[in-house]
């Protein structure tokens, strides 16, 4: 694993969630695919990234609502893939890197709400220029910031995803196929779960079936 | 300004939520417009530093239409009702197509390609693309509505039918989580030789989802490091 990759992956996913553009490369799909493929494991970073879009379908920024961060644990569990030795890298550590991921967003949430209430001290300080001058020096300070905690929960995710897969996985003791099962009902509740951001079965479920008749019949003509 | 209103967000806290941002946007108007009375534009300044809050897409409404009422000469006061009529409805509005609209629908097209086998920089191009097409248009859209309308964007917004718009994307996304639920089972179980039991345990997944709804993603998660926990106690006692 790169540090350098992983420290310049949190910084740049760390300002996308929020902070400059918002065109969505941290979204679990985009940087997993992206982080895997810089750090050694394109197919495991796309298949975890994949996972993780999943649940984090029916995630939503809304207004100042605290809400866990996907880029930043998706880069740092990617990374944790990466590191773990080459024989976890199936399964049981796909797994693992989801179940750390899920719970790392939630740090990298944490970290968001931190840096906002701790960036009022920049914006609110006493001014020492002209309004114009400080204003452009404050928010360049807090894009800076923003940017600096993406590094900094990247690294630490890393680092303590890298201990939980390294020290967790050679003692998985389920067989590959439940553990993929295991994911595959998980993945299935959640999506199936995310139709309410669409307006839940009431509004939807002639649509919602009218798909998953296309979808199965897709499926037998295969 | 549009430019800068890629970074709108980057200042936001809880206090004036995106009311910096908005300043920092708005800034290079201020500037020409307050030329040579640098009292007058460290007044402006600081009174669009003070709350405001918007979808960081449809900003451009608001920002386009306040310079305008800038130039013209408008009042503090006048200027000041506008922006807190527009906050909250430009607000729920890009939520309400983007981030609960637009964006699951583009992972989920995304999700579609990969689960079908697409190579797996494909997805991620397609949702990039197919998402910031809509991204782009809506910013520029934005700002050209709240530059030529001014204070006008209420009704140009109700003639421009973004809930119809928002219902199209609902539907189709709706669709395609009911196109994805099979196929995506699909790949799980090919190959498999005894695979009935697990398609009858995740078609019961999928009913439990259905159910539940959004709030299944916790107790999910937390199944899933349960069953982690398990299996390494299995593997280490055996």
């Amino acid at each position: 694993m790169s540090w350098v990759i992983v420290a310049l992956l949190g910084g740049i996913v760390g300002l996308d969630a929020t902070s400059v553009a918002q065109i969505m490369i941290s979204r679990p799909l985009v940087v997993g695919t992206l982080a895997g493929f810089l750090l050694g494991v394109p197919v495991q970073g796309a298949l975890l990234g994949a996972l993780f879009e999943i649940f984090h379908l029916s995630i939503l920024p809304i207004g100042a609502a605290r809400y866990p961060e996907a880029g930043t644990a998706t880069v740092a569990a990617t990374a944790a893939l990466s590191a773990a030795p080459a024989a976890t890298h199936g399964s049981a550590g796909l797994l693992l890197a989801l179940v750390f991921a899920l719970g790392w967003e939630r740090v990298a949430g944490m970290s968001v709400s931190l840096f906002r209430r701790n960036v009022e001290r920049v914006l609110f300080a006493p001014e020492r220029r002209p309004a114009h001058r400080e204003l452009v020096r404050r928010h360049v300070i807090a894009l800076s910031l923003d940017a600096l905690r993406g590094v900094i929960v990247c690294l630490v995710g890393a680092g303590a995803g890298t201990l939980l897969l390294r020290a967790a996985a050679p003692f998985w003791g389920v067989e590959a196929v439940v553990t993929l099962g295991a994911l595959a009902i998980a993945s299935t509740i959640v999506l199936a779960g995310a139709l309410t951001i669409f307006g839940g079965w009431t509004t939807q479920y002639r649509v919602f079936l009218l798909g998953a008749l296309c979808g199965t019949l897709l499926l037998v003509l295969r | 300004m549009f430019l800068r209103s890629f970074v709108i967000q980057a200042s936001f806290n809880y206090r004036t939520l995106i009311g910096t941002g908005f300043a920092f946007v708005l800034l290079p108007a201020l500037v020409r417009i307050f030329a040579g009375r640098p009292h007058a534009l460290a007044d402006a300044v600081h009174r669009h530093e003070q709350i405001f809050n918007s979808h960081p897409y449809l900003a451009g409404v608001a920002l386009g239409a306040v310079a305008r009422l800038e130039a013209e000469g408008a009042t503090p006061g006048t200027v000041e009702k506008f922006k807190t009529a527009v906050r909250g409805s430009l607000g729920t509005l890009g939520d309400v197509l983007f981030w609960a609209g637009w964006r699951p629908f583009c992972a989920l097209a995304a999700l579609l390609l990969y689960f079908e086998g697409a190579p797996i920089w494909i997805p991620v191009v397609c949702f990039l693309l197919l998402f910031n097409t809509g991204h782009l248009l809506a910013r520029a859209w934005s700002f050209r509505v709240g530059l030529r309308y001014g204070t006008g964007v209420a009704e140009r917004l109700r003639r421009a039918r973004l809930q119809d718009l928002q219902r199209f994307i609902a539907g189709a996304g709706a669709f395609m989580i009911g196109l994805l639920l099979p196929l995506s089972v699909g790949q799980y179980t090919q190959g498999m030789t005894r695979a009935l039991p697990w398609l009858l345990a995740i078609a019961a997944a999928a009913a439990i989802g259905l159910r539940f709804g959004a709030a299944a993603r916790t107790p999910v998660a937390l199944a899933l490091a349960a069953f982690a926990v398990v299996a390494l106690l299995w593997g280490w006692l055996s």
